[in-house]
């Protein structure tokens, strides 16, 4: 084991063995739980209706929220005081 | 010979805001407005004849031709290769890298005003555009983009892994602009912060964010301070708008209108997202359960989830009716951002610095020495794109087509840039202190368990009676 201290002590070789990992996790591990049933449900539901979850903010959605025209049959927007 | 985090915190890295030039938030006010006009300016010129002012053929605005000149990783699920391929499944880097070469261009241009040297700033600054680039394709895995773990928590692993595990070379350091990519991120962000938004759903919606959502925000910053006693009044704002309002983009914009710590915005972001997977799982089913109408169920989902794209989801998986209200609920309280981050540094200039011991000048004008200047530009812009946009269709139109097909891809990459330099400068050892308290977990629970039952009450009242149309019998 005392063969592998130097390698240990090395910074490139911690971040080598960081990326390894990283990639494991997302190129193996991650493609098996989009598999699993609630996952891939949810991902299909979601592709089925455009809708991506990582948009940080409204502009990045895949369509621009707009008022619901349904919305005007149900709710008064601007009541008038009188 | 890498340097230390802790030589790195000791002598600082910025090139920008040096006493030869210009200062920093003045040269990310110059080239946020910059790249704002140049988008205006190219997406009117190469605008569409005949049925401009139709959505139905725009409905993100008209198309500009600088969207070929930024593009982001596509989805993958287990080769990241995947994410470099077009529509047709060819092999497409131009686009990405071009997104790249936009931190590159930006950073260099900043070196330059801030009196830096664009030598010193490339090779680094070039590791940096790559850097940015691997935390963007971490994110656009397929699981991590469907649960909504947004680039800037990738940004911020990537670069405290590389810092800590591996080390930052000293040609490295010049490029670590952090704070200056957020501010210039900023002000690009304004154009997309567009006031006219506050009214897409009238009176209900106006008080669902108008009087929640900052009732949520001060009571959550002061049980921080006063109940819980955070040392750091910085991080209970930036949490407490990072819940209230819209996550990670309400936390960058406060955080950085009350100078809170890369640290401290660090955390904010992770429990953002940590948490809003867990609400974004979860509110659907009680919403269910509740037997709540579309309205106020989309309307409750919009007010607390803290991510748009979450948001959208959770609204989704119950119904498009839902999803609809939630998104613009959701984007009432987006349009609030502006307005937020420019009372916090307000606050912040004229009471939280305020120096007893300094020199005694008018509350107005020692306000305005510390006010940070890129907030002006950064409301400045909103206030202009949100004028042009409230014109007429067309000009919507033409501010919607820049700002989605260009800026806001640009300030996606300045912002991952910015997050991927602050991992670069945070020491592991300097989170443990924050995270070990367990108090901004605390907080942060307490507020959004307020957040919930606030929303839920206003938008029982608004949008499920007060403003109800009779049903006829």
């Amino acid at each position: 084991m005392t063969g592998l201290a130097p390698l240990r002590r090395s910074p490139a070789a911690r971040l080598a063995a960081a990326a390894a990992l990283t990639a494991l996790v997302w190129c193996g591990l991650l493609p098996w739980v989009l598999e699993l049933g609630p996952v891939a449900r949810h991902v299909a539901l979601m592709e089925a209706r455009r809708v991506d979850p990582s948009a940080m903010y409204y502009t990045e959605l895949e369509r621009l929220p707009l008022r619901p025209a349904w919305v005007d049959d149900v709710l008064v927007l601007w009541p008038s005081p009188w | 010979m890498p340097a230390s985090v802790e030589d790195r915190a000791k002598t600082g890295s910025s090139d920008v805001g040096r006493a030869r030039g210009l200062h920093e938030d003045l040269a990310a006010v110059l080239i946020g407005a910059g790249l704002v006009i140049l988008a205006l300016a190219v997406t009117w010129a190469g605008r569409p004849d005949g049925d401009r002012a139709s959505r139905e053929s725009h409905p993100k605005g008209w198309p500009t031709p600088l969207a070929a000149t930024v593009g982001l990783p596509g989805t993958w699920v287990d080769s990241p290769l995947a994410a470099f391929r077009d529509g047709s499944g060819r092999l497409a880097v131009a686009p990405v890298a071009l997104g790249m070469g936009w931190v590159v261009a930006v950073g260099t241009l900043g070196a330059v005003l801030g009196g830096g040297g664009v030598r010193r700033f490339l090779p680094g600054g070039a590791l940096l555009a790559a850097l940015t680039c691997l935390a963007y394709l971490l994110a656009a895995q397929k699981v991590v983009k469907f649960y909504n773990l947004e680039y800037p928590l990738w940004a911020l692993a990537v670069g405290l892994l590389v810092g800590n595990v591996g080390g930052v070379p000293r040609w490295l350091t010049p490029a670590l602009l952090g704070e200056f990519f957020i501010k210039t991120g900023l002000v690009v962000f304004g154009a997309e912060v567009l006031v006219s938004r506050l009214l897409a759903l009238g009176l209900p919606g106006l008080m669902t964010s108008w009087i929640v959502t900052p009732v949520v925000l001060v009571s959550t910053y002061l049980f921080g301070v006063h109940a819980l006693r955070i040392p750091s009044r910085p991080l209970c704002m930036t949490l407490a708008a990072d819940m209230s309002v819209c996550g990670v983009s309400a936390a960058i914009a406060t955080g950085a209108a009350c100078r809170a710590k890369k640290e401290e915005l660090s955390l904010a972001i992770g429990l953002s997202l940590f948490f809003t997977v867990i609400m974004m799982v979860a509110m659907p089913p009680a919403i269910r359960a509740l037997g709540l109408d579309p309205l106020v169920g989309g309307a409750w989902i919009g007010g607390t989830i803290d991510a748009t794209g979450a948001v959208v989801a959770a609204g989704e998986s119950l119904g498009r009716d839902v999803g609809e209200v939630a998104a613009t609920v959701k984007m009432i309280q987006n349009s609030m951002i502006g307005l937020i981050a420019f009372a916090v540094a307000a606050y912040w200039a004229g009471w939280i610095d305020r120096d007893a011991s300094g020199p005694r000048g008018t509350l107005l004008g020692e306000a305005w020495r510390r006010f940070p200047r890129f907030i002006l530009g950064f409301l400045g812009v909103s206030l202009v794109c949100s004028a042009l946009h409230g014109l007429g269709p067309a000009e919507a139109l033409w501010v919607e087509g820049a700002t989605t097909g260009f800026t806001a891809r640009v300030r996606g990459w300045l912002f991952c840039a910015g997050f991927v330099c602050m991992g670069l400068q945070t020491n592991f050892r300097e989170l443990a202190p924050l995270l070990a308290s367990g108090r901004p977990v605390v907080l942060y629970l307490l507020g959004q368990a307020l957040n919930l039952v606030l929303t839920l009450g206003m938008a029982s009242l608004t949008f499920g009676w007060l403003f109800r149309k009779a049903v006829a019998p």
